[in-house]
């Protein structure tokens, strides 16, 4: 191992093989250091999911909640031969885009916001970011029950300022929906983009702006383009985490809702049903179909100037 | 008409005052050089004049038009920052091609106007690559094409030339001048490089504490300046504290820590300084000349006490005896730390001269009292 030989004093086959021997223990070294990680995902992940799929292609059974041992597609035959699979595809997607758009819209002018302010009103912005995160997912998507319900602080506000002659029932329904998931993901998506823009130089906006771009051009030619990796990743989060939504559907959700709604489709056959063939066929299903839109969606993104990397 | 109009410009930011007073009329195809240590408030004056800081108070006036408020989008002024902002996610002629782009000029014809630039600028051969690749001067000429791409009537430029080493950055003055010469644009340098600034500019403005304290031609801010602050700020000189001893009509005499009295001719007001005020007078190296004491001594005067020769054409001369204490080589000249007396004087000789001195020798200092500028405890330079 000494470093005072040279690889071409050696014959050129065992150079070859010092060589590939040197090689392969780097790489040893790599996985060792990802070990961790590796193992995480292997228990938690990939270990669960291997599960799931082998309980998708097992028979269904009256006594238990699926039949051990058996091998069968009947839970992806029940899964295709309904419409619910194409209820909860369109209801989703549609849940999952319309919440990005909004997440993503809004989680980018408060980045830029934070970006642009300081002192205490930088830390004030931060913070109120933040702070929803320290609170549960439950309580805080119920907390908008008391809020949007039709007897509720912005029905009596609308009411007394007499915008409205009679209540609106923003919840249970879509509306409640949207906005719920829309406050669960926006911390993750506004984190996300000012991790890019706190990185950004002011001066090129400046730059841009004495070049005779006006305020709201500024920021759609210099800051944008400079944020996009920011803004592919909230929007992947967001997109992700809407169209599994859980929580915002089961909660703030009527009746169509929690009947179209994903989650809520497996989450019915897994517990009120018993019918787990069907459910984890559903879920794979589903899993498949993220899997899909999300390379999709990352495609389209860094056709419009993203760079974002899988890898 | 670009003639610019600065009118009693004020900029402060809470508590901290960063302009208090800029006043200046800059002619239209000037290049004013405005020159001024850090914090002087050189480039806050800049920036309020590009339209990205708002004047606590005080007129901004371009051509006939009043500015004062009008964004940086809505002037007709361009500015090269000191770390070049550079689009980067945008290719070089992007990049020169954007301000085009903002005017509404259409692609073929802004990316053709901008490939012009680009060639002008040597730059053409890097149009399509990322401005980020490129080195610190390749951004410099990119920044500067950018900017002279939307043919702005004044050109303002931020301490451009402060990230780029010496070299480049004196091929860059070389240049600048030879664009400016050639657009007849007004162009606003903002420098803390007074070689740079005597360099570029028609006019110089001195910058200090947020006040432009003169403004005038590289030479006669040199050789007039309005006070002690610039006189020490514009090259090396030796400050030497003294007390006006006795004033008559032909000279001052000023009693100073160099041992002796010096005489400084005045052109009749000697009533400028009176007996007993307390002055620094400045002695720039290249009015002191330097010989040996085995020379200049020989005719028997003792050290310090040598008589003032008067010359045939009227001016004194003076003269003192020190011994060298330090030696310091700057390439082209030779820097001597000379003792004389309490103080330390510095003077200066090219390589090319003849004899070298060492670290204790003895040599004698002389100058003509009419190259001696006065400048009172508060600074301000006393009219001989």
């Amino acid at each position: 191992m000494s470093g005072t030989y040279s690889p071409s004093a050696l014959p050129a086959p065992i150079a070859r093989l010092w060589e590939s021997l040197r090689e392969r223990s780097r790489s040893k070294r790599a996985l060792l250091l990802m070990a961790p990680l590796l193992v995480f995902e292997l228990l938690l992940f990939v270990a669960p999911f291997l599960i799931l799929l082998r309980i998708s292609l097992t028979e269904g059974s009256q006594d238990l909640r699926y039949a051990p041992g058996t091998w069968s597609i009947s839970g992806y035959g029940e899964v295709f031969s309904t419409d619910v699979l194409v209820n909860a595809i369109t209801y989703s997607i549609m849940l999952g885009l319309l919440a990005t758009a909004i997440t993503v819209v809004i989680a980018t002018f408060y980045a830029y916001a934070i970006w642009r302010s300081e002192g205490v009103v930088k830390s004030a912005l931060l913070f109120s970011v933040v702070l929803p995160l320290l609170t549960t997912l439950v309580i805080k998507t119920y907390a908008f029950m008391p809020l949007l319900s039709p007897n509720g602080t912005l029905n009596d506000v609308l009411l007394s300022l007499n915008l409205i002659s009679e209540p609106i029932q923003f919840v249970p329904g879509t509306v409640g929906v949207v906005v719920g998931q829309v406050y669960i993901v926006l911390p993750y998506a506004v984190l996300a983009i000012y991790s890019v823009l706190a990185t950004m130089d002011w001066g090129i906006v400046e730059a841009a702006r004495d070049l005779g771009a006006s305020r709201p051009r500024s920021v759609l030619e210099v800051v944008v383009p400079q944020a996009m990796p920011g803004i592919i990743v909230a929007t992947v989060i967001s997109f992700a985490w809407s169209v599994g939504a859980y929580a915002a559907p089961g909660l703030l959700g009527d009746g169509q809702n929690k009947a179209q709604a994903f989650a809520l489709v497996v989450e019915k056959r897994l517990l009120s049903n018993l019918q787990w063939e069907v459910a984890t066929a559903y879920a794979v299903v589903m899993l498949l179909l993220m899997l899909v839109s999300i390379v999709l969606l990352t495609a389209a993104l860094n056709y419009f100037g993203g760079e974002f990397e899988y890898a | 008409m670009s003639e610019i109009t600065l009118a009693g410009l004020e900029k402060r930011y809470g508590d901290t005052l960063a302009v208090e007073d800029v006043s200046v009329t800059i002619d239209d195809g000037e290049l004013l050089c405005l020159l001024g240590p850090s914090g002087s408030g050189k480039s806050t004056t800049l920036r309020m004049l590009a339209g990205l800081e708002t004047p606590t108070d005080g007129e901004i006036r371009i051509g006939d038009e009043d500015v004062t408020d009008r964004p940086a989008y809505e002037r007709t002024t361009a500015t090269v920052f000191q770390d070049w902002a550079l689009f980067p996610h945008k290719t070089v002629l992007e990049n020169v091609a954007f301000g085009l782009k903002m005017q509404g000029i259409g692609k073929s014809e802004r990316r053709k106007q901008a490939r012009e630039m680009l060639e002008r600028v040597r730059m053409g051969e890097y149009a399509d690559d990322d401005p980020m690749n490129l080195s610190g001067g390749q951004k410099q000429r990119v920044a500067l094409a950018r900017s002279l791409a939307v043919n702005p009537d004044v050109l303002l430029l931020d301490e451009p030339l402060s990230n780029l080493d010496k070299r480049l950055s004196e091929d860059m003055q070389i240049e600048l001048r030879e664009i400016h010469a050639e657009l007849e644009e007004t162009f606003v340098h903002v420098t803390h490089d007074q070689d740079e600034a005597f360099t570029l500019a028609d006019r110089i403005g001195i910058m200090a504490d947020g006040n432009l304290v003169q403004v005038g031609e590289p030479n006669e801010v040199y050789e007039n300046p309005k006070n002690r602050f610039i006189e020490g700020f514009l090259g090396d000189t030796n400050f030497v504290a003294g007390e006006v001893e006795r004033t008559t009509t032909e000279s001052i005499h000023v009693e100073t820590e160099l041992g002796r009295e010096v005489d400084l001719p005045t052109t009749g007001d000697a009533d400028a300084l009176a007996e007993g005020e307390s002055v620094a007078l400045s002695l720039r190296p290249e009015v002191l000349s330097i010989e040996s004491t085995d020379v200049a001594g020989s005719d028997g005067n003792a050290e310090g006490e040598q008589a003032t020769p008067v010359r045939t054409d009227g001016s004194t001369t003076n003269a003192v005896v020190g011994t060298v204490e330090n030696v310091l080589y700057r390439g082209s000249t030779i820097r001597y730390s000379v003792a004389v007396e309490d103080t330390s004087v510095f003077v200066e000789r090219t390589v090319a001269d003849s004899g070298a001195f060492d670290a204790g020798d003895e040599i004698r200092i002389s100058w003509d009292g009419a190259d001696v500028l006065a400048f009172r405890d508060d600074g301000s330079r006393v009219d001989l």
